[in-house]
């Protein structure tokens, strides 16, 4: 122990005294400045510990070993991610800090924060909601992103009913929240190939009824967000028998052919990429034929008139020129 | 080096010249090096430059002026100890809105060289092919243009992105403006101890790999070539996948990932293409040579050696081989199921993502290979400076460490002088990481060319050692 200065406090007292402050934080009573500088400080003495200062080294790994088993023990993330709101703002960025220097932890091939939250799922749920609140709703973001790396904690979020909700985030008229919210969406659904794909095909017609309705929204960057993502994500050959789903529904050409018409360039340009998939399908079904053969004359000439100005992108040219190439050649099925 | 020297444009030269050695100028006539050749009067100005960076380039249209030049012009007895070499001047040139550096490589179809984007001030590297050259390599003009529609569409952090891309009619030449890229994992390992790279580097770099090939299987690319040639690295460390001469698009709509023809590099190819199967899974061929990267980086060995190519393929179409003692689970356990023979039973990326030499943290190592120096510049220096500073502060303008602007007069050497520079000069590449040359020395050998010149021995002047 120094012999001038404050003595250290160990891994141990220094949670204990967090969560006396958090609760008292919580429950709102006279003492709430006191205890908003208790978690402040607190809060930097834990930091200081995982991260170090200019002065001092981060602690010793039997210390932070000590400070994470103490954190799972006294459920102090979840405590704090709850509370968070409360918390001044250097002390919520200090949470996130925490959470995700405590979430990288590993020992051998483990990853013992991982483990700990595979048991307390609620600390994800409380982040995903914190999207519903403007001022904490940047912090959840960091945290819930640091979490999505961990396909473990990727599933519990992508299989769960919360994960629904992210439709609405990412629409909110704050738009650092919608954008925030629209990156952890994306994350969550193109980071782990396997995973991902997975999920689409097992909740194919959940996710893709609430997707149109963002592919349909009155908010120009959701609509031109999602509609590129849904490009990204057909486009992936991880996504094959989701692709394939996809392209076989008249429903989706027909939305794909009104976006072509959108008065956004870039729209249109993400909608022609989605378009081609159609088009190109080798085997395409009656339904989505019927529509194309409708339209050929149409189609052919629109297509021509098609952002000509997008002279040096060969590769835009060509799959053009491709596109109305098949479109001429389209014919009924035998038997019509 | 003792009877007299029948100078000549140094029209061929060894591809050494190019990377490390200081530019040199004989000083018997003279030639415009950035203007293309011109037929000068020797008695005025008697200067020839022997370029390592545009010389080459410009001197290559020689075969076709030489019949309208004065043959006479360009011969001149000169004794040995006569001959005096100047440092070359940095002139700037300017291709489009780039300015050109210093070479970087050098491969079969032309050459690298830096850049500087001059409206960004993003540094660039150029990859510049000679149309001529690659008429002359079976399918090289399509492979080439399948590279760049291949590079268009991929976008990722670690694959090499493709800037942009024009041609020069007039010249003949082709350029690819690419990232900028201080090295390759293969120049890293020649100048490492043992040629091998410590778990911790070795990890971050295959854990690269690994997102980036799975970004390519993705996009339904499969490499095809995969290797620490082809892996090159950024001043920050980041690995990108590149040259994707011989990569296959796989059909959009296709059930599976089928691939007919291999042609990449025959030490990291599977089993089933050194047995000439008719058909094979496409990117179970990249994860095979991703394991034959893994071994190579982790040993400084190869799995599968021969004394040609038919030993060789004899050897990995056999599928045996033997991993040195040292290397011990999860890794080996790793490497065994990477390079299992049957490519079904071979692991997919996703299980290798998931084994545990991945998602444990490796242990700390004692030291980190660094990128070797490129002509003996640790820091790696911009190259395209000299050339800026020559441009607007004059000929023999330097900066001291300051930062200010010196004059020096341009440095006259002998070839005495020069011999002895040049022998320090590879004893400090020695010392720096052992040899740093030798991946650049495997490259030369392609590069070499033939130039025909009649009724003369054409001289090569390029580390300007005696002969």
């Amino acid at each position: 122990m120094p012999l001038f200065g404050k003595s250290q406090k160990g891994p141990a007292e220094v949670v204990k005294a967090l969560k006396e402050a958090v609760n008292a934080l919580e429950k709102g009573d006279k003492k709430v400045e006191k205890a908003q500088e208790d978690v402040s400080k607190n809060l930097v003495l834990i930091k200081n510990m995982l991260y170090g200062t200019s002065e001092s080294e981060p602690q010793t790994d039997i210390i932070v070993a000590q400070l994470a088993q103490e954190l799972y023990n006294s459920n102090l993330l979840l405590l704090l991610i709850q509370n968070l709101n409360r918390i001044d703002f250097e002390g919520k960025k200090d949470v996130a800090q925490v959470f995700n220097n405590i979430l990288r932890r590993q020992i051998g091939t483990r990853s013992p924060t991982v483990e700990y939250i595979c048991t307390k799922p609620e600390i994800l749920f409380t982040l995903m909601s914190g999207y519903e609140h403007q001022e904490i709703a940047l912090n959840c973001g960091t945290m819930l992103r640091e979490c999505a790396r961990y396909e473990a904690l990727a599933k519990i979020m992508l299989y769960s009913d919360d994960f629904y909700n992210f439709f609405r985030y990412v629409e909110v008229s704050t738009f650092d929240i919608a954008s925030d919210a629209f990156s952890t969406f994306k994350e969550l659904l193109t980071r782990h190939k396997i995973l991902c794909a997975e999920f689409l095909e097992a909740n194919y017609d959940k996710v893709f009824n609430y997707y149109q309705r963002l592919l349909n929204s009155e908010n120009y960057v959701t609509r031109r967000q999602s509609l590129k993502l849904l490009g990204e994500l057909l486009l992936d050959r991880h996504n094959f028998s989701v692709m394939t789903r996809y392209i076989s529904n008249p429903e989706n050409l027909k939305l794909m052919m009104n976006m072509l018409k959108e008065r956004s360039r870039n729209i249109q340009f993400e909608a022609f990429h989605v378009f081609k998939v159609f088009v190109a399908n080798p085997n395409k079904p009656k339904p989505i034929l019927d529509i194309l053969l409708r339209n050929q004359e149409k189609l052919v000439d629109f297509l021509m008139k098609f952002h000509t100005d997008r002279a040096e992108d060969e590769q835009f040219n060509d799959e053009k020129a491709y596109l109305i190439r098949q479109i001429k050649e389209l014919k009924p099925l035998p038997g019509h | 080096m003792s009877e007299n020297i029948y100078a000549v444009n140094p029209v061929e030269k060894d591809i050494e010249a190019d990377t490390e050695e200081r530019e040199l100028a004989n000083r018997i006539f003279s030639v415009e090096s950035d203007d293309g050749l011109k037929p000068i009067n020797a008695a005025e100005n008697a200067e020839i430059w022997l370029n390592d960076g545009h010389g080459t380039d410009d001197l290559d249209g020689i075969d076709d002026d030489l019949e309208t030049v004065n043959i006479g012009n360009f011969f001149h007895r000169v004794d040995s100890d006569q001959i005096i070499y100047q440092t070359k001047k940095k002139r700037l040139k300017l291709i489009g809105k780039y300015v050109m550096g210093d070479l970087l490589g050098e491969g079969a179809y032309g050459k690298v060289k830096e850049m500087l984007d001059s409206e960004t001030l993003c540094r660039r590297a150029v990859k510049i092919f000679k149309e001529k050259k690659l008429r002359r390599i079976p399918n090289g003009e399509q492979n080439v243009q399948k590279e760049i529609s291949l590079l268009r569409k991929l976008s990722h952090k670690n694959v090499i992105h493709l800037i942009d891309e024009f041609r020069d009619p007039e010249k003949q030449k082709l350029y690819l403006i690419l990232e900028f890229c201080v090295g390759s994992l293969q120049g890293l390992l020649d100048s490492a101890p043992g040629k091998k790279l410590p778990a911790q580097q070795a990890h971050v770099y295959f854990g690269q790999l690994l997102d980036g090939l799975e970004y390519l299987h993705g996009a339904r690319v499969v490499h095809k070539d995969i290797k620490p040639g082809n892996l090159l690295l950024t001043m920050e460390q980041v690995l990108k996948i590149s040259d994707f001469g011989v990569a296959e698009s796989i059909d959009f709509f296709a059930k599976d990932d089928t691939c007919y023809i291999g042609q990449g590099s025959p030490a990291f190819q599977p089993p089933e293409i050194a047995n000439g199967a008719d058909s094979f899974p496409g990117f179970k061929v990249d994860i095979w040579s991703c394991g034959v990267t893994l071994y190579n980086i982790m040993t400084g060995k190869y799995p599968f050696e021969g004394d040609n190519i038919y030993r060789l393929f004899e050897n990995i179409g056999r599928g045996d081989f033997e991993i040195p003692d040292d290397i011990q689970d999860p890794l080996r356990d790793l490497l065994l199921g990477m390079l299992r023979k049957d490519p079904l039973e071979r692991f997919s990326l996703q299980q290798i993502r998931q084994h545990p030499w991945l998602t444990r943290k490796p242990p700390p190592s004692e030291y980190t290979v660094r990128i070797p120096p490129l002509k003996n510049d640790e820091l790696h220096n911009m190259t395209v400076l000299p050339y800026l500073i020559d441009h607007y502060y004059g000929p023999g303008t330097c900066y001291d460490e300051d930062g200010n602007v010196t004059y020096e007069e341009p440095e006259y050497f002998t070839e005495r002088e020069l011999n002895a520079a040049e022998e320090s000069r590879k004893q400090l590449a020695e010392q720096f990481n052992g040899s740093s040359q030798a991946n650049r020395s495997s490259n030369s050998k392609r590069g070499k060319k033939k130039r025909p010149i009649s009724c003369m021995t054409v001289r090569t002047l390029p580390m300007c050692k005696p002969s």
